[in-house]
């Protein structure tokens, strides 16, 4: 489950043209530490949404790595 | 020192002082801005109205193929002129101008994304686009956070409210959480006026913002969820929501989702469509009396007229605020020679409104990022697809729902 969020999170990181995350950090925060803005978030969501069936921002509060792997879960 | 602008992703800290300096020693005009610094845009509406004379604004990421289809030129040096040098001596005197002129040959031009492909051009004289201003002793002390594009109609209404008050502006617009949540309480600011999704920002806060008092919110609809969260980030703040458009400037502000008519002359209710007087609007492509908003309404009480918004009948996708016309984007796909066909549609997501999505049939093989690498050249960013999927047939709906990515 971790290599598959790693994958989606460096989709989105090639589509903006940013550099890609080459470890897996569970501590990592979404916005401060891996760069991304709303549309971006907007995008992960919908990704993951597909993938797993669960949107992980519908009560809004998932800021880090280890916050979405506690949601799919 | 009185600030008159701060900005602490760039490190901008402008004095009332500095500002009037600046505007003293400018010598040349143009009347094409196009320019993706916020002060910059901000400097250059107000020399065009101190000096009476037409300004475009053109969004500083437009790409310079827009910027053509738009105005038919790719460059605009062509149309510097020099100024009569006019002294304003402060603060005082700027705001005063500013209060009690007429400025009967400025005008405002910006561009708003048409129903039909290109986006529609709309011209405002002052006393249009001034018309929802409000000045008194009770503005004197406000602060905005300024979380607006300054080319865009909302964001030129901030600005001329928190200017001819004498207020100062902190941006928040496009910045790091980190830097927005701390601009705000460094400054104490007072007034914010955004998005939804802009606000959706602070639900990760865990903070309060007492200095707020007035949380205005447009462009989107609010849901009530957000609003609850929201009155305990901002517990002093008071709640508005506010129906404008670009023709029109600011129509109605309600508290909840009820927006309360005033002018009822103004407006007319035909098969639950909104449609307005064209003395309400902007100059553009439009000579009939009233005009059709594409906004569906339903009616809740008369005396005063009450209403609220159902849905927009238009195919115009709303991102985070911003319009896009899925016709534009698809016109720029089909320019590619290994694309045959595509559609483009939104999907919705709680994170921001709606995200674009693209389905397309290649002809001849071609990877995403080129594709990405193609529209970042032609269009803006908002406007671009985030996700991009190679299909065998297209589907008839733009509402159809994707079960897989």
């Amino acid at each position: 489950m971790d290599d598959k969020i790693l994958q989606i999170i460096n989709t989105v990181l090639t589509n903006r043209g940013k550099k890609t995350l080459e470890v897996f950090n569970r501590d990592l925060r979404l916005r401060d530490d891996i760069g991304f803005d709303s549309l971006d978030l907007a995008e992960l969501t919908v990704r993951i949404e597909a993938e797993y069936g669960i949107d992980i921002f519908e009560d809004g509060i998932v800021n880090t790595v280890g916050e979405i792997l506690k949601k799919i879960k | 020192m009185e600030l008159f602008y701060v900005d602490e992703q760039n490190s901008e800290i402008i004095t009332w002082n500095n500002f009037i300096d600046q505007i003293n020693t400018t010598k040349i005009y143009n009347r094409f801005c196009y320019n993706s610094s916020i002060y910059s845009v901000l400097k250059h509406i107000t020399i065009s109205i101190i000096y009476n004379k037409p300004i475009i604004l053109l969004d500083g990421d437009f790409t310079i193929d827009e910027i053509e289809n738009l105005t038919g030129e790719r460059e605009f040096s062509r149309f510097e002129e020099k100024l009569n040098q006019k002294l304003i001596k402060d603060k005082n005197e700027l705001i005063k101008i500013l209060q009690h002129e007429s400025f009967d040959k400025w005008s405002l031009t910006l561009f708003t994304s048409g129903t039909t492909g290109l986006p529609k051009k709309v011209t405002h004289s002052y006393r249009s686009i001034t018309r929802n201003v409000k000045t008194s002793e009770i503005h004197k002390n406000d602060i905005w956070g300024y979380a607006y594009n300054p080319t865009h109609m909302a964001g030129i209404q901030v600005f001329l409210q928190a200017i001819i008050n004498g207020n100062m502006l902190v941006r928040l617009f496009n910045i790091i959480p980190s830097l927005l949540f701390s601009s705000i309480e460094k400054y104490s600011v007072t007034n914010i006026s955004a998005t939804p999704s802009f606000y959706k920002t602070f639900l990760m806060s865990n903070m309060t913002f007492p200095s707020v008092k007035v949380i205005t919110s447009g462009g989107e609809r609010f849901n009530e969820s957000l609003s609850l969260q929201l009155k305990k980030i901002f517990p002093n703040a008071r709640f508005k929501n506010i129906y404008a458009l670009t023709e029109a400037g600011p129509l109605f502000t309600s508290t909840g989702d009820i927006f309360t008519v005033e002018n009822t002359e103004m407006i007319k209710i035909e098969d639950n469509r909104l449609y307005l007087h064209h003395s309400l609007l902007g100059n553009f492509n439009f000579d009939d009396e009233w005009y059709d908003t594409g906004d569906i309404v339903e009616i809740v009480g008369n005396n005063p007229l009450q209403i609220r918004f159902l849905t927009r009948e238009k195919e115009l996708i709303n991102v985070g605020g911003y319009k896009v016309n899925p016709h534009e984007v698809e016109q720029v796909l089909l320019q590619l020679d290994e694309v045959n066909d595509a559609v483009v549609y939104s999907k919705t997501n709680s994170v921001i409104g709606n995200i674009i999505v693209a389905d397309v049939i290649l002809s001849k093989p071609i990877t995403e990022v080129q594709i990405r690498k193609f529209l970042s050249s032609k269009i803006q960013e908002y406007k671009i697809p985030r996700i991009i999927r190679f299909v065998d047939k297209i589907e008839l709906s733009r509402t159809g729902k994707i079960k897989r990515i």
